[in-house]
């Protein structure tokens, strides 16, 4: 509410900007933003799943659907902006060298990022979690770092690689 | 001595989203006593205005920042922050998700 009193004022007075910036890389890399976005991707379409079971098209219902599709949207592209940001920015051509599957794999995120956007098919999910894993799974290697898989401790419950620092 | 600020970029992820707002004091007296961990709001040419979270206060008048996400452009790349290029201390997040 609060939020969006200031967001109407802010498009009449125009507040400044202060920017988190980004643009030059630091060699701080990590993609764990990226697996919890897709984490999240699979959680959205298990409470769409579970709202539609509920049988109750009132305008709860259409209110309650509509922020976990934006949710969904939002970070389904989130998810792919970080891998892409480490594919970019990171992935060297040696690192390419040892782990030649990573260029299909990231491609692979890519579509798999897409479709989670366009389909609440939540094996698509499923699969989006799975390949940003194997992601992480190399991007760790590269580091010279042990991972483990455990799964995530809150829903939706799914299998996740975890560094082992 | 208050400033509303709106938020652009993702180094500040996971605390701070894109399009959230701050509240910052321009109070002086908040601004004497900056500890690590203290969100600000500074000015760095060329980038203009930045937030950015304290990592190290250096010197009296120097202080390194950082990002809370990967690929931020902080004190690693830049240098230190004068303290004087300061706007002001983050003292409210207004997120535009909860």
């Amino acid at each position: 509410m609060i939020y969006q009193l200031i967001e109407i004022l802010d498009k009449k007075v125009h507040f400044d900007r202060a920017q988190a910036h980004c643009d030059i890389p630091c060699g701080i890399y990590d993609p764990s933003t990226a697996q919890i976005a897709a984490l999240t991707v699979v959680r959205m379409m298990d409470l769409m799943i579970e709202l539609e079971a509920k049988g109750e098209k009132n305008l709860s219902y259409q209110n309650s659907m509509a922020r976990y599709i934006a949710v969904k949207e939002e970070h389904a592209e989130k998810a792919k902006h970080e891998i892409r940001v480490i594919w970019g920015d990171y992935i060297k051509t040696q690192h390419i060298e040892k782990h030649s599957e990573v260029m299909e794999l990231v491609h692979k995120i890519m579509q798999l990022g897409s479709k989670s956007r366009q389909t609440c098919d939540r094996e698509t999910g499923i699969q989006f979690v799975e390949s940003i894993n194997q992601f992480a799974e190399i991007f760790w290697d590269t580091k010279g770092i042990s991972v483990k898989r455990a799964k995530c401790p809150y829903s939706p419950a799914l299998e996740m690689v975890y560094p082992n620092l | 001595m208050l400033a509303l600020i709106k938020v652009t970029g993702n180094s500040m992820l996971p605390v701070y989203n894109e399009g959230d707002f701050v509240v910052i004091t321009k109070i002086p007296l908040f601004l004497h006593c900056l500890q690590k961990g203290d969100v600000i709001v500074f000015t760095r040419n060329p980038y203009g205005i930045l937030i950015k979270q304290i990592e190290q206060i250096i010197s009296p008048d120097e202080i390194y920042v950082t990002g809370t996400h990967g690929d931020s452009l902080d004190s690693h790349r830049i240098g230190p922050i004068n303290k004087g290029s300061i706007i002001g201390r983050v003292i409210l997040h207004i997120p535009k998700f909860k």
